[in-house]
């Protein structure tokens, strides 16, 4: 599905993410794991768009999307769920939802609202209260619920579990499992390594923009100097963080 | 009832300021840019209306043009300048030298535009004040003593449709969702797909629009332009603005009606020379007390609107 070759991101003289190669193959879940200044938001940004490489290819369904804008990517089936969530505090709850539809001309955006309504409750309570109004957790459903409304093939987040109780992790790791079922591939950078490597079938690992590691999720799950160099551990209690990455 | 008869002639006064400061608070609601070519607009519209309904097209292309067709095409002038602007000072400037949060870069370009555009009418046109001869601009209605003229109603009316067909499409419309996720986030936006450089545009010729009517209906109401118009008309209008609060459309709404009135009631009781002495300073008082303007939100450049 998104296939990535020798790809560079660079900002003014500092290199973000140096000759990557990666793949996501159809429904596949896959991680991409590394601390802090590792390059994962920034590879996840080029790969919507938001920031122009200098050099490598992107890849989506076969076609060569390199060069293509934000709004190209989207309309061909990949979304990218922001760090931060980044939802629009001004907006009401719906009107969020409807800005991941922003460009869709169909008929069928109430049917699928509904649909995103009746996977979050509690958005729906709220959708004509102003999105700052939501708990963090709510806050990263909301983005997440954004970025369905969009029918995305290919969802790609961005710590999606920064910040949130307990809870509300285990709601979204079933969530992206959820959603997997459904057919849509997952591409997750994540600060909790267990949970993101229990999910995923296979992850990458970056280390100042270079990719160190890639292996089947099992083999990296118990790689013990990964885990002890990069990871921080990863005790199966779903709590496991990377020191350098606390916020 | 002079004092009450001021009153509705500052209300009538007020609602051309009211049209440029909305022109205003938009741009610098959404896009976070104090659009200097604002009041060029304004001066666009009105000159460029006196100047076919007088002369025609140049170059002898046409005769003079009866003066609400010679109005639209003043309009119509003051939008393409505004895309222009857009074009070479917020678009090509911006991206090309500046980042997203560079503000200096196109608010001087903008001034730019102001002082070419006018310097080109004055060349085409001279400096004086011409006379604009529109609808019969003393035709009153006498409503229990007080005298309110016709072409003043109808700007009235015509600059309280604009806030409410602003209102509605910046609310209602996906249109609008794109504008103000730009205004809040305009990363988030674009991750989207929110393609600024389809949306700004529209920004920019709502501007065009809101400032070309104001002068259009200001050559009606006050039959007389001149290429320095826009420039009182500008500098007031940004008081109003800030007073009401920068990025809120019914902000300018009010802050465009106290200035109207300020200005008046100055003259009625001080004269004229007093005007600008008292709008400036009700505006720094206003700031004291509301450091964002009556409906300003606290927050300067994101989510304004």
């Amino acid at each position: 599905m998104l296939e990535v070759e020798a790809l560079n991101v660079t900002y003014g003289r500092t290199r973000a993410v140096q000759s990557l190669d990666m793949t996501v193959g159809d429904n596949e879940v896959v991680t991409v794991l590394g601390s802090n200044g590792a390059g994962k938001t920034s590879l996840l940004r080029a790969l919507q768009g938001a920031v122009g490489t200098s050099g490598g290819r992107i890849v989506f369904d076969g076609k060569n999307i390199t060069a293509k804008s934000p709004a190209a990517r989207v309309k061909a089936g990949m979304v990218l769920v922001p760090e931060g969530r980044q939802i629009f505090v001004s907006m009401t709850v719906n009107e969020n939802l409807l800005m991941g539809a922003y460009l869709r001309r169909d008929d069928n955006i109430e049917r699928d609202l509904t649909e995103i309504y009746d996977r979050f409750p509690n958005l729906a309570e709220r959708r004509h209260m102003s999105a700052k109004t939501l708990s963090g957790g709510e806050q990263q459903m909301l983005a997440i619920g954004r970025a369905l409304v969009g029918r995305p093939r290919l969802i790609m987040l961005d710590e999606p579990s920064l910040g949130l109780s307990p809870l509300y992790v285990d709601r979204l790791f079933n969530l992206l499992g959820e959603l997997n079922k459904d057919g849509i591939a997952i591409l997750l950078v994540e600060q909790n390594t267990s949970m993101a490597l229990d999910i995923a079938s296979r992850g990458y690992v970056l280390e100042l923009g270079r990719k160190v590691l890639e292996d089947r999720a099992e083999a990296l799950a118990t790689n013990t100097a990964l885990t002890e160099a990069y990871l921080g551990g990863s005790d199966g209690d779903g709590s496991a963080r990377v020191l350098d990455e606390q916020p | 009832m002079l004092l009450i008869q001021q009153l509705v002639n500052s209300i009538m006064l007020g609602s051309v300021y009211v049209t440029v400061a909305v022109a205003f608070t938009l741009t610098i609601g959404i896009l976070n840019f104090l659009n200097f070519t604002i009041p060029t607009l304004f001066m666009l519209a009105g000159m460029m209306g006196w100047a076919l309904s007088y002369y025609g097209l140049p170059f002898g292309l046409s005769g003079p043009m009866p003066w609400p067709l010679a109005l639209a095409v003043g309009v119509v002038l003051a939008i393409l300048a505004s895309l222009l602007v857009e074009r070479f000072t917020f678009r090509y400037l911006k991206t090309r030298y500046g980042d997203s949060t560079e503000h200096a870069i196109p608010l001087v370009s903008s001034l730019g535009f102001l002082l070419i555009l006018e310097n080109l009418v004055r060349i085409g046109y001279g400096t004086e004040e011409r006379r604009f001869v529109g609808p019969d601009a003393d035709l009153t209605l006498n409503v229990g003593g007080l005298f309110i003229r016709v072409p003043q109603l109808i700007s009235l009316f015509v600059t309280v449709l604009i806030v409410i067909f602003l209102t509605m499409l910046i609310r209602r419309t996906r249109i609008g969702r794109g504008l103000r996720a730009i205004a809040e986030n305009p990363d988030a936006a674009n991750i989207l797909g929110v393609d600024t450089k389809r949306v700004v545009p529209v920004v920019f010729m709502l501007t065009g629009l809101l400032c070309g009517l104001a002068g259009a209906l200001f050559a009606v109401n006050y039959g007389e332009v001149s290429p320095l118009m826009g420039e009182d008309i500008g500098t007031k209008a940004i008081a109003g603005m800030v007073i009401g609060g920068l990025g809120s459309i019914w902000g300018a709404v009010i802050g465009g009606l106290i200035v109207g009135v300020l200005e008046l009631m100055t003259v009625h009781f001080f004269g004229a020379d007093t005007v600008q002495v008292v709008v400036w300073g009700a505006l720094l008082l206003t700031l004291i007390a509301y450091p964002s303007g009556l409906l300003g939100h606290n927050a300067i450049g994101k989510g304004k609107l």
